[in-house]
C-alpha cells in the first residue's frame, strides 16, 4: 500500500451543513423574484429600471467602500438582497435618483459604517426607505394605480390612491367577478392596486416567503406571529373583522413580515425572542396605521424593533438544558410558556372576536333614505348604519357622518361612533341616545345642550338619523303578512300585520303648485302603528327638494293627538311645501286609524 | 417519537459499513499498548522488558484513584515502555510488545458466584472503560452506592454518522449484549434498564425487542444528532433532565454504552479482560469499509493497510465526523475508546474558511444545551467572559452542532470550548480564593 500523505488535518466537525452565506442570499433573491415580476407586470418597465438602479447603487457603493477602506471585495450577495428589497419598496414612478440615494444610504451609512455584513443594528432596506420617506416626502408617497397594459412602457406620473391612503375608494368595486368586500380582498391579495413596486401582491410575497420557509432560510415564527398580531390588532383598533384581511394584504405588511423583519443581523436569535419581536412589530405597525400620521407603519415598526433586538438578545437568554435556579430547582421556562400563551391568546381572541364583529353588508333598497348610506350586519344580529347628513348651523352647513350600531331585537341603540362632525365643539351629545330604545328616543323632547344651539341642531339631526335607521330596519326586514282590504280608501293601498303592529302603505298627491306653475308631488309612505300609536313613518316617495314630512310631529302620537292637530300646529317654518306635505300625512294617518283593520280588530274578527 | 430539543440532522452515511459483519482485524507485528486509554491516571506497568506475556495477561495495573487495568492484546515479548505519539500530539508512555503470533491466551479466574459486588469487582479488574469514546472507567460509573438510582440507560443511539460498530454488536451479539446489560444492572443495583436506539437501526430495534423483557425495555429514538449524548439520551429515554454540574446518578440513572455492556459480559461470563474492541473503519477512501475486532495498541497504519485505505484520502478522523479528532499521523495507535477510524475523500469533507457572522441564529436553534454560540463567540473575541458565562459557555458538551449548521462556516464549537475553558478556570480561581478567605 502506498503511503497516505496527502491528507489534511482540520478541526471537527468534519461534515458541514450545505448552507453557505452565498446560498442563503441567493435563496432570498430567488424568493424575491415573484414580487419583482408582479411589480413589473402591474407597474411597467420603469419600475424594473428603478429596482435595477437600486441594486446597482447598493452593489457599487459596497465595493467602492471596500476599495477606499482597502478591504477585499465582498462576494456574498447581501448587497444585492438589500438592493432588491429597497427597490421593491419604492413607489413605481419615483425619480431615478431616489434609488441611488437610498441605496448608498442603506449600504454605506446603515451597513458598512457599522462593520459590514452581520454587524448593522438596523435593517438597511427599512432604514433606507424611512430615510427616503423623510427626505423625499412627496415623491415617496405618490403612487400610481396598477395597470397591466397601460403601465408597461409608460413613465407617466398619474397619482392614484392606495388602500391605506385612500380606503376602499382606491379599490375597484368588482374584481374578477367578486363583488364588494371579497372583491376588495381578492384585489389586494393579487396586488392589482396602487402601492410600492413589490409590495402590492400578497400572493407573490406568500410564494416567495413559502420558498424561504421551506428552504429553512427564514424562521416561520417571525412572519406568522407578525401577521397574527397584526390581525388581532386590526380587530382591536378598527373594531371590525372585515378590516383584518384588508389590513394584512395592503401596504408593505406582508412584504415586510417575510423579507424585512426576518433579516438575520437585525432580528433576535432565540426563537421565543423572535415571537416577542414579531409581536412588537405587529402592534406597532397597526398602531401607526390607525393612529399615526403616516398611512404605512411597517418600515418604522421594523426600525423601532431593531433597536430593541440587542437588549432582547442580551437579557432574554435561552434557558439551558438542565439549568437550575440557585436553590437547585429546574429553572422555569418563563419565556417559552409566555410566548406560547401569547400566541394562543391572540389566536383565541381572533377566533372568538372575529365572528362577533364580522359584518356582512345588507342591501336596503326599498325606501328613499335621507341619511342611510350603507348597512351591515354582524354575527349577533347587530346592525351598523353608516349615516350622513348635515346640520344647518346658522349660515354654515356642517356635514355629519356617524356610525350607528343598532340592535334589531331589543330596538336599542348600542353605540354611536362619530366620523365627521363639527370640529369647533358643536358635537352631538351621544348620551342622549346610546343605550336607549327606539321609543325612548322618539319620546325625547328636549335635545338642547346648554347654550349651544348649534350642538342642539346636531343632536336633532342625529335623532332623525336614528329614527330613520330603526324605521328602515322594520321596513326592510320586518316580516308582515298581507291583509285583504274590503273597503275603498282615499290613500291606503295596502295593509299588513305583524303581531301587534299594523303597517299601511299610503299614497297620495300634495298640491305644491305655485301661482305660475302647477305641480303635484307624488307621496308614498309606509306607516306602522303599534298599540294605537304611530311607530314608524317610512318614506317611499316624496319631494326631493326638501318639502318633506316632519316625522317628529307624528311619531309616538295617538289618534286623538293627531285629530287635534291643526294646520297651524303642523306648519313647517318657511316652506309651505313641507307644511302641505305634513297636512297630507296627517290626513293619511287619520285614515289609517279609522280603517277597517282597527275596527275589525276591536270586534275580534280576523280579517 | 422520543427525542430531545434542537440538534441537527447530518446525513447518516452508515450504509457504507452497516452490512459488513464483525470480522477479525489486523494482526500487527508490534503493538503499542497505551498506558492511558481512559480518563484518569495512567496505569502503572507491571512487566519488564524482555518478559514474555500471554494474550489477556495484566501488563499495567490501575493507578490510585480513577484509573483502569491494561491487558496484553497479543502473546509475545515486552520490548519495554516507550514514549509514543498520541492523538493529541503529546508523547505518552506505551508498552511495546512484539507479537509472536502464537495467540496463547490466559484468562481471568472463573467467577464462582455472581452478585452485584463481585460483578463490580470483575468490571474493575477487567479494566473496562466506557467504550463509546469518553473512556470513563465503568466500575466507577456503576458504583452508585448511596444514590437513589433506579434506571440503567444503555446508549445504543450511535448518532454519529458512519459509525456502525454498536449496531453490528446489537445484531450479532444480541444475547451476549443483553446478558451484559443484566450484569450492569446487577452491578449498579437497579431493576430496570432501557436501551435507547435511533430509529435508523430498525432491525436492531426489532431483534432486541424480541429478546428483551424482564426489566429491560427497548426504546426507538428519533434519528437526530447528538441523540447519543448522555444528557440528551437520558432525556429522550426517560424524560429526565440531568441538572447542570450533576451526574446522571443525581437524576436516578446510570448510562453505559452498548460495547461496554458486551465487554462486561465477556469479563463476567467468558473471563476475558478488555484488550480489544470492535471498530468501524469507513469512509469513501476505504476500499472495503468494515467492522472489525481491533487489538488495543494497533497502529492506525496497520488498520489502514488492513482495510485498503486510499492514498488520496483527504482527511482521517478518529471517531465520528462531528466530534471526532483529526488524525495527523498514522503512527497513533488505537485504544479502548477508539470506536472508529474514518478515511474521508474530498467529497465527504470540505475545507472551510470562516466568513463574517451574518447573525442567522441557526447555532442557537441547533444547540442541544440551549446555549447561544454566536454570542459566546462574540463575547470571547471581546474577552468579556462574564457575558460568555451568561450565555452558558461553561456548559458546552462540544457536540459541534453549532459549527455544523453555520452558513458562514465559523469555528463556533472551538470558540465555545475556548470560552468554556476560560470561564471554568475563572470559576475555579474564584472558588479557591473564597476557600482561602474562609480558611
Amino acid at each position: 500500500m502506498a503511503e497516505i500523505n496527502q491528507y489534511k488535518v482540520a478541526c471537527s466537525p468534519h461534515k458541514l451543513d450545505g448552507a453557505t452565506t452565498r446560498r442563503v442570499m441567493l435563496d432570498v433573491l430567488i424568493a424575491l423574484l415573484p414580487c419583482l415580476v408582479c411589480g413589473v407586470v402591474f407597474f411597467g418597465l420603469y419600475a424594473l429600471m428603478l429596482v435595477v438602479i437600486c441594486v446597482a447603487a447598493c452593489f457599487a457603493s459596497e465595493q467602492v467602500y471596500n476599495l477606499i477602506r482597502k478591504k477585499p471585495f465582498t462576494t456574498d450577495l447581501s448587497a444585492l438582497v438589500t438592493g432588491v428589497i429597497l427597490g421593491l419598496n419604492l413607489p413605481p414612478r419615483a425619480p431615478w435618483y431616489i434609488p441611488v440615494v437610498g441605496g448608498v444610504f442603506a449600504i454605506v451609512i446603515v451597513k458598512m459604517l457599522f462593520g459590514g455584513l452581520g454587524k448593522n443594528f438596523a435593517n438597511p432596506a427599512a432604514a433606507g426607505r424611512v430615510f427616503l420617506l423623510l427626505a423625499y416626502g412627496s415623491a415617496m408617497t405618490s403612487f400610481i394605480g396598477a395597470d397591466i397594459a397601460g403601465n408597461i412602457l409608460s413613465a407617466d406620473v398619474t397619482t392614484g390612491a392606495t388602500y391605506l391612503g385612500g380606503g376602499v375608494g382606491a379599490l375597484a368595486d368588482g374584481f374578477l367577478g367578486a363583488e364588494g368586500y371579497w372583491g376588495y380582498v381578492l384585489q389586494l391579495f393579487l396586488g392589482k392596486v396602487g402601492g410600492s413596486i413589490g409590495e402590492t401582491s400578497a400572493l407573490a410575497v406568500l410564494i416567495g416567503g413559502g420558498y424561504l420557509i421551506a428552504r429553512r432560510v427564514i424562521d416561520w415564527r417571525i412572519p406568522l406571529v407578525y401577521l397574527l398580531t397584526a390581525a388581532a390588532m386590526a380587530l382591536l383598533c378598527y373594531g371590525s373583522a372585515n378590516e383584518i384581511l384588508l389590513q394584512l394584504f395592503s401596504g408593505g405588511l406582508m412584504f415586510g413580515a417575510f423579507f424585512m423583519a426576518t433579516d438575520y443581523a437585525t432580528s433576535p436569535k432565540w426563537k421565543y425572542n423572535r415571537v416577542l419581536y414579531a409581536f412588537g412589530l405587529g402592534v406597532i405597525t397597526v398602531l401607526i396605521r390607525r393612529f399615526g400620521s403616516y398611512p404605512e407603519g411597517t418600515s418604522l415598526a421594523i426600525l423601532f424593533m431593531n433597536l430593541l433586538v440587542p437588549a432582547m438578545d442580551r437579557f432574554l437568554v435561552p434557558v439551558r438544558f438542565g439549568q437550575t435556579t440557585k436553590k437547585g430547582a429546574p429553572k422555569p421556562q418563563v419565556m417559552k410558556w409566555a410566548m406560547r400563551g401569547l400566541c394562543l391568546v391572540l389566536a383565541l381572541a381572533i377566533a372568538v372576536a372575529a365572528p362577533l364583529v364580522s359584518y356582512t353588508e345588507v342591501a336596503f333598497y326599498k325606501g328613499d333614505y335621507a341619511y342611510i348610506q350603507s348597512v351591515s350586519r354582524d354575527f349577533s344580529g347587530k346592525y351598523v348604519f353608516d349615516v350622513k347628513g348635515t346640520a344647518e348651523l346658522g349660515k354654515f352647513s356642517q356635514p355629519l357622518e356617524y356610525e350607528i350600531q343598532a340592535d334589531a331585537k331589543s330596538q336599542k341603540v348600542v353605540g354611536i361612533r362619530p366620523i365627521t362632525q363639527s370640529t369647533k365643539g358643536y358635537v352631538a351629545e351621544l348620551s342622549f341616545f346610546e343605550g336607549k330604545t327606539y321609543d325612548e328616543i322618539v319620546a325625547l323632547k328636549d335635545l338642547s345642550t346648554d347654550a349651544q344651539t348649534s350642538a342642539t341642531y346636531t343632536n336633532i339631526a342625529l335623532k332623525n338619523m336614528i329614527v330613520e335607521c330603526f324605521s328602515a330596519l322594520d321596513f326592510e326586514l320586518g316580516k308582515y303578512t298581507d291583509l285583504v282590504l274590503q273597503e275603498e280608501y282615499t290613500y291606503i293601498s295596502g295593509a299588513e300585520r305583524s303581531g301587534a303592529k299594523l303597517r299601511f302603505t299610503v299614497s297620495g298627491q300634495a298640491d305644491l303648485s305655485s301661482p305660475s306653475r302647477p305641480y303635484f308631488q307624488q307621496l308614498e309612505y309606509v306607516v306602522t302603528i303599534e298599540n294605537g300609536r304611530v311607530k314608524y313613518i317610512q318614506t317611499v316617495t316624496e319631494s326631493t327638494k326638501g318639502y318633506t314630512v316632519d316625522r317628529a310631529l307624528f311619531l309616538g302620537k295617538t289618534y286623538e293627538d293627531i285629530l287635534a292637530m291643526t294646520e297651524e300646529g303642523i306648519r313647517a317654518d318657511g316652506t309651505t311645501g313641507a307644511t302641505i306635505t305634513n297636512v297630507k300625512v296627517r290626513d293619511m294617518l287619520l285614515e289609517c286609524f279609522e280603517s277597517e283593520c282597527f275596527a275589525s280588530a276591536a270586534g275580534g274578527e280576523q280579517v | 417519537m422520543f427525542t430531545f430539543a434542537n440538534g441537527v440532522h447530518p446525513k447518516g452515511c452508515k450504509e457504507l459499513s452497516a452490512g459488513s459483519g464483525i470480522g477479525r482485524g489486523p494482526e500487527p507485528k508490534n503493538v503499542y499498548v497505551p498506558l492511558s486509554q481512559h480518563i484518569g491516571a495512567p496505569a502503572v506497568p507491571v512487566v519488564e522488558a524482555g518478559e514474555r506475556v500471554l494474550c489477556g495477561q495484566l501488563i499495567a495495573k490501575a493507578a490510585a484513584g480513577l484509573s483502569a487495568n491494561v491487558y496484553s492484546p497479543v502473546s509475545g515479548t515486552i520490548k519495554g515502555v516507550v514514549g509514543h505519539i498520541t492523538l493529541s500530539g503529546k508523547k505518552k508512555n506505551h508498552i511495546l510488545i512484539e507479537n509472536d503470533f502464537l495467540e496463547e491466551k490466559t484468562f481471568l479466574p472463573h467467577m464462582e458466584e455472581i452478585t452485584g459486588e463481585s460483578v463490580l469487582a470483575r468490571i474493575a479488574e477487567a479494566g473496562i472503560v466506557g467504550m463509546g469514546g469518553a473512556a470513563f472507567p465503568t466500575a466507577a460509573k456503576l458504583n452508585v452506592q448511596g444514590k437513589n438510582v433506579d434506571f440503567l440507560v444503555v446508549n445504543g443511539a450511535e448518532c454519529e454518522p458512519y459509525i456502525t460498530c454498536d449496531y453490528r454488536i446489537m445484531l450479532e451479539y444480541a444475547q451476549e449484549f443483553l446478558q451484559g446489560v443484566r450484569y450492569c444492572m446487577l452491578a449498579a443495583g437497579v431493576k430496570r434498564a432501557v436501551i435507547g436506539i435511533e430509529d435508523n437501526k430498525k432491525d436492531a430495534i426489532a431483534k432486541l425487542s424480541s429478546l428483551a423483557g424482564d426489566g429491560v425495555a427497548v426504546k426507538a429514538l428519533k434519528t437526530k444528532y447528538p441523540q447519543g449524548s448522555e444528557k440528551q439520551l437520558v432525556y429522550s429515554c426517560l424524560k429526565r433532565v440531568i441538572p447542570e454540574n450533576k451526574l446522571p446518578a443525581d437524576a436516578g440513572v446510570v448510562v453505559v454504552n452498548v460495547h461496554t455492556a458486551l465487554a462486561v459480559y465477556k469479563a463476567v461470563a467468558e473471563d476475558t479482560p478488555c484488550y480489544e474492541r470492535v471498530m468501524t473503519v469507513s469512509g469513501k477512501a476505504v476500499a472495503t469499509p468494515k467492522n472489525i475486532w481491533v487489538k488495543n495498541g494497533t497502529l492506525y497504519r496497520d488498520v489502514a493497510a488492513f482495510c485498503g485505505a486510499d492514498e488520496n484520502c483527504a482527511r482521517i478522523v478518529s471517531g465520528g465526523p462531528l466530534m471526532g479528532e483529526p488524525v495527523f499521523s498514522l503512527k497513533v495507535c488505537t485504544g479502548k475508546g477508539t470506536s472508529s477510524l474514518l478515511f474521508l475523500d474530498e467529497s465527504e469533507c470540505e475545507s472551510k474558511n470562516a466568513e463574517p457572522c451574518i447573525g442567522c441564529g441557526r447555532c442557537v436553534q441547533a444547540c442541544p444545551m440551549g446555549l447561544s454560540p454566536v454570542f459566546i463567540e462574540r463575547a470571547l473575541f471581546d474577552k468579556n467572559y462574564e457575558e460568555a458565562e451568561a450565555y452558558g459557555a461553561a456548559y458546552c458538551i462540544g457536540c459541534g452542532c453549532c459549527s455544523y449548521v453555520c452558513p458562514a462556516k465559523r469555528f463556533l464549537v472551538q470558540s465555545v470550548k475556548l470560552a468554556k475553558k476560560e470561564v471554568r478556570a475563572r470559576a475555579d480561581k474564584k472558588r479557591r480564593e473564597a476557600e482561602k478567605k474562609n480558611g
